[in-house]
Parts: C-alpha cells; sequence; structure tokens
C-alpha cells in the first residue's frame, strides 16, 4: 500500500516537474545594442559579420596622431582606502555615470566595501562616494557567512531597474567565489537585499564576474561569467531577475577567463577572453563565437593581440565600431590602450595609448588593469580602470574624438 | 514561489542538518544508540542554538556560517539525514549508492569545466534529465526501496516549487556530499566484501 501511495506520489510530482519545465521561457534572440538606431545597427552588424570571417590583426605600432579634440581625464573620488580596484559603470537615465568599485585595505580584506559615485557630464565631477554593500550587510542578506567582496557589475533591466552583480566569497581565494545580486529602484541609491545566484553544483564555488551584461529581446540579461578553479573558462549566465534559468559554457580547459561578448545581430556574437595559459602557449586573446544567441558556444582562431593574462573591456559605438581597451603586452600590465575596429575593417588597431610606463618603481612595473567601458549615448565612451591599485583613473572619450579617430585612419589610408 | 521565505527555510533546515549530524557523530563517536525521544529533544535543542542569532561576536546564526561555507545541501541529503534520526531507521539500500557514486564520477568533472558538455546546464529545463530522474525513483520503489520514492519526488516537487535559492534540478538531488558518502560506502562495502572471503578462506581453498 506504501508502495502504491508513493508511486502516486511520484505521478505528481512528475506532472509537476513537467509543468515547471513547460513554463520556462525559450531562449530569445539577443536584444541590439542601441534599439534607436535599430536599422543602421544591423546594416553596420552584417557588415562587421562579414569582416570577422578574415584573420583580425592588430597592426604593429600604428598608432594615430595626437587627437583632437581631447580626451578628459579625472580619478574616482578617494575613499582613503589603501587598495581600489574592479571599477565598473552603467549609464543613468538622466545622462549621468554611476561608478561602482571596490576598495579597502588590501584586495580581498574583510574591510573591503562596494563603493559607488555618479559622474555629473555637465559638470564633469563627481559625487561623494558611497557604500552600497560592506561585508556585513552582504552576509545579513544573504543569511550565510561571506568572507570577502569583489567584482561589481551594473546591468540595466527591462523595466528600467537597474541590478548590481558582484562576487561574494565565503571560503578561500578567489575561486571561491559565487554571485550575488541586488536590484535597485532609483538608479543605485537603495537596494533590494542581495539574492544568491547558483551556478555551480559544487558548493556553489567559483563563479565570478567581471564583464558587462548583454540583453536579450525577451528582456532576461545574458551575463558573461566565469569559473577559475579546477577550470578556468567562460560562461554565458542567463539570468531572471535574480535568479541564474539557464546557463553555456563558452570555452572549456583553463585557458580563458573574464569573456567580454560583441553582438553582431540577434543571433551572432563573439566573445574574447583573458587568457589563463601555461607559459609554452601563446599569449593572445582567445575566441568564442556562438550563431544561436548564446545557445552554444566554440572556440574559434585567437586574436591575435598580445594578453598578459589581463582583463579586456568591450564597447560597440552606435555606428558598429568595437573598441576594446586591454594591455597588448605578453607579460605584466604596464602598458594600456585602446583598440578600434571600424565595421568596414576586420583589422583591429591601436587608437590610443592609455598608459605605457617601462620605468620601474621599487622593482616592479605600475599597474594598469581591469578596464570598463560605457557609452552614454552611443557615440562617446566613458572607461575607469584601476591604476597601480591605489587609484580608479577615470577617461572620457567624446564622440567628437572617435570621429576624428576615423578620419585621421582614412586620411592615412587614402595616402 | 517561495521567494520571501527562503532565507528563512534555508537556515531552519540547515539547523536541523547539523543538528541530526551532531546526534549521528555523538551516537558513531561513543558506539552508543540514544534513545528516540532523547534524540528527539536533543533534535529541538540543537535546532534552537543553530537558528537563533547567538549575538556575542558573531555577526550571525551559527547555521549561517555552516550554510557559508556548505551552501545549500541537495533535499535528497537532507531527507536522508534527518530520516536517520527516526526509530529503527533502515539503511540505505547499495543499489541506491551505486549509482549515484556513478553519476558523480562522471558529472563532476564535466560540470567543472572538463571539455564542452555541460551536464549541469541539464538540470535548468531538459525534460530528459526529468524523466532519468523519475525512472531512478521507479527503479528504487519497484526493488522495495519506496523510502527513495518518496524522497525523489520530494526533490522533483521541491525543485518545481523554488523551494531553494537554486533554479536547477541537480542541485535538489545531488550534492559533493552526497556523492562523497555513495562513494565512500561503495568503498566500504568493496573492501567488506573482500574481508568476508579472505575470512571464509575463499583465497587459500585448494583448486
Amino acid at each position: 500500500m506504501n508502495r502504491v501511495i508513493a508511486f502516486c506520489f511520484l505521478s505528481l510530482a512528475a506532472v509537476l516537474g513537467y509543468l515547471h519545465i513547460d513554463s520556462r521561457p525559450v531562449w530569445a534572440p539577443f536584444a541590439s545594442n542601441y534599439p534607436i538606431n535599430h536599422a543602421n545597427q544591423f546594416d553596420d552588424a552584417s557588415e562587421i559579420s562579414g569582416g570577422t570571417k578574415q584573420s583580425k590583426m592588430l597592426k604593429s605600432a600604428t598608432s594615430v596622431k595626437p587627437a583632437q579634440p581631447s580626451l578628459r581625464t579625472d580619478w574616482l573620488p578617494d575613499t582613503g582606502a589603501p587598495s581600489v580596484h574592479a571599477a565598473s559603470l552603467i549609464a543613468l537615465k538622466d545622462g549621468a555615470v554611476r561608478a561602482f568599485w571596490f576598495a579597502g585595505s588590501r584586495e580581498g580584506a574583510p574591510d573591503v566595501v562596494i563603493n559607488t559615485s555618479v559622474f555629473d557630464t555637465q559638470a564633469s565631477r563627481w559625487s561623494a562616494p558611497t557604500v552600497v554593500v560592506d561585508r556585513v550587510s552582504a552576509e545579513k542578506g544573504l543569511s550565510r557567512y561571506i568572507a570577502k567582496l569583489g567584482n561589481p557589475v551594473p546591468a540595466r533591466m527591462a523595466d528600467g531597474r537597474m541590478q548590481l552583480f558582484f562576487v561574494t566569497v565565503s571560503i578561500g581565494g578567489w575561486a571561491g567565489s559565487s554571485i550575488s545580486s541586488m536590484i535597485s529602484d532609483d538608479e543605485g541609491l537603495t537596494w533590494s537585499r542581495p539574492a544568491r545566484l547558483i551556478s555551480s553544483p559544487l558548493i556553489n564555488l567559483s563563479t565570478l564576474v567581471k564583464s558587462p551584461a548583454i540583453s536579450f529581446v525577451d528582456g532576461r540579461l545574458g551575463l558573461p561569467a566565469y569559473h577559475e578553479w579546477i577550470g578556468r573558462f567562460g560562461e554565458f549566465l542567463r539570468i531572471d531577475a535574480g535568479q541564474v534559468i539557464d546557463k553555456r559554457r563558452m570555452s572549456s580547459g583553463r585557458d580563458a577567463i573574464q569573456p567580454v561578448v560583441f553582438t553582431n545581430d540577434p543571433q551572432e556574437a563573439e566573445a574574447f577572453f583573458r587568457q589563463t595559459r601555461p607559459s609554452s602557449k601563446p599569449k593572445q586573446i582567445p575566441a568564442s563565437e556562438t550563431k544561436n544567441a548564446g545557445q552554444s558556444w566554440t572556440a574559434t582562431k585567437d586574436l591575435e593581440i598580445p594578453n598578459p593574462n589581463s582583463a579586456l573591456a568591450a564597447l560597440t559605438l552606435v555606428n558598429g565600431t568595437r573598441l576594446m581597451v586591454l594591455n597588448n603586452i605578453e607579460s605584466a600590465r604596464y602598458r594600456l590602450v585602446m583598440v578600434m575596429q571600424e565595421p568596414s575593417s576586420p583589422q583591429w588597431r591601436v587608437v590610443q595609448v592609455l598608459e605605457d610606463d617601462e620605468s620601474l618603481l621599487n622593482n616592479q612595473h605600475r599597474e594598469f588593469s581591469y578596464p570598463y567601458l560605457i557609452s552614454a549615448n552611443g557615440e562617446d565612451a566613458h572607461l575607469t580602470y584601476t591604476w597601480n591599485r591605489t587609484k580608479i583613473k577615470h577617461v572620457y572619450f567624446p564622440a567628437a574624438w572617435f570621429k576624428h579617430v576615423a578620419s585621421s585612419s582614412k586620411e592615412k589610408e587614402a595616402q | 514561489m517561495m521567494t520571501p521565505y527562503l532565507q528563512l527555510i534555508a537556515l531552519l533546515e540547515m539547523s536541523l542538518t547539523c543538528a541530526v549530524v551532531l546526534i549521528i557523530l555523538f551516537q558513531k563517536l561513543f558506539s552508543k544508540e540514544i534513545p528516540f525521544a532523547i534524540r528527539l529533544l536533543a533534535v529541538l535543542l540543537l535546532v534552537n542554538l543553530f537558528f537563533w542569532p547567538l549575538g556575542m561576536s558573531l555577526e550571525l546564526p551559527l547555521s549561517a556560517y555552516v550554510r557559508g561555507v556548505t551552501g545549500e545541501l541537495s533535499i535528497v541529503t537532507m531527507l536522508l539525514l534527518w530520516g536517520s534520526v527516526l526509530p529503527s531507521p533502515k539503511k540505505t539500500p547499495l543499489g541506491f549508492k551505486v549509482p549515484v557514486g556513478l553519476i558523480a564520477i562522471v558529472f563532476y568533472p564535466l560540470a567543472l569545466g572538463l571539455g564542452m558538455l555541460d551536464p549541469y546546464a541539464w538540470g535548468y529545463g531538459s525534460i530528459g534529465l526529468l524523466t532519468a530522474t523519475i525512472f531512478f525513483a521507479i527503479v528504487c520503489g519497484l526493488t522495495g526501496w519506496t523510502k527513495g520514492v518518496w524522497i525523489l519526488s520530494f526533490a522533483i516537487i521541491a525543485w518545481a516549487a523554488h523551494w531553494h535559492e537554486s533554479t536547477n534540478l541537480w542541485d535538489y538531488f545531488l550534492d559533493p556530499f552526497l556523492a562523497i558518502w555513495a562513494l565512500l560506502a561503495i568503498s566500504n562495502s568493496i573492501y567488506q566484501k573482500r574481508r568476508e572471503r579472505a575470512q571464509s578462506g575463499y583465497l587459500f581453498r585448494a583448486g
């Protein structure tokens, strides 16, 4: 009798399980980066996808003349913390830009907090920094012990709310990380209770986030994430509010983390990674591509730009021009450049050397790392990066600067 | 469905699990069976100890510290553990442990990055994985382990109801602790069988 009742209960579970699977949303295509210029974007995108079939080479030592108008640089506000890192940005609805970064006595220390500040684009000034979340508030919100906080990455949800993904660690080093997220209804002034994203079967260990999310047409987010424990590989998480509803592997093995994604059209996208290869393998940027909106990814030929095991930042402008900021050297992080790929060209070329410090300070190079790029209007670009682990530098590239760079390069080609 | 209560439920479950584990450890250490009434009382006391914030320098309840390290346990692990403090618990059959151990041996390396195939992704909504779980439960029932049918049914219902933070079916019926327990049980069983054979003189029997 007990067995009959148990089988009846199993039938109920089977029905509920089937209904649950049936209610899951189907995988949607990628949304356009800039919905207003939808048509133009698609025209440009088709050119890009054609171009990407060819080999992409970085023109060595091809640097555009000092550009006019000039770039605007400043620093994110100092909180007094000796160590700062992993800044990220999001455009606000009023045209301002909000930055997030982590700061503390050292990376991975228990006193690390996630700070935020708003950049007033009219006055070119950062607001006083505030704390978004610290270790204690994170562990109270998540109802579990948290040892340290890590990378924050903001995203815009389809309903206009802001979502902040951030890394937390309960045990071990960064390999023991998990991702949590909070939602803000007021552009980052106040935040909901954090929620844990479950993305790994082994005590949810070792999923981190560094790069911006991309949107699907159904309003859900695709979050490029990565593992860095037993394996070092990229993963594409499909996020519905505070939970992972699907995920796909972007690479495998121990070679590639911190993916950045360029979408070509609603189905196609390319991902570039920070390489974490052994010294015998090429120190170049690993790449993957998808042709079904991220449902499956295939490793492709490396992008032949040197990479010293350091993060990249990526951005597509409204006209289809692609930008990346990276350390184009094979070791250390003392040189940081912006590279550009115009829609009509398969080539990436250096358009701005942001830092190049070959001098040794206390027998060590200065470090310029963890770049993060966004555009407030699709034509300009805001960049932040860690400046020697002590400060975060902000560089503003006006739309006129990109136009000047494009026209200079055309002139050069004509000559 | 359960979102507002997720954290509370998780802490309660973890408190109960910690209480049960401590009682099992006590019984194993002292090789002594505690009477059921005392076990129940001890569980109640320990659940309260782990669930409520103790103050002092602790920012969280004890169960939250354990949860920080272990994460959420699967429904199968929890029900097996909790069931072990009930009166006259039956041993979990090897026929359940062997498939769990074998699945874990294949599943974890693939899910942790060996190659591009990720079986963990099936847990988000694969009808194949759900069917396999139901089939496994039916086999448990047909081989006489009805408790297994109940446990796997609860795991499926908990997943459909979003009982835990995870939306992945794997997290409701497998976790590393269950896998280690199953693998240890298998190796222990092999060792016991070899010992029995050796003691019976099988190895020294004339051919």
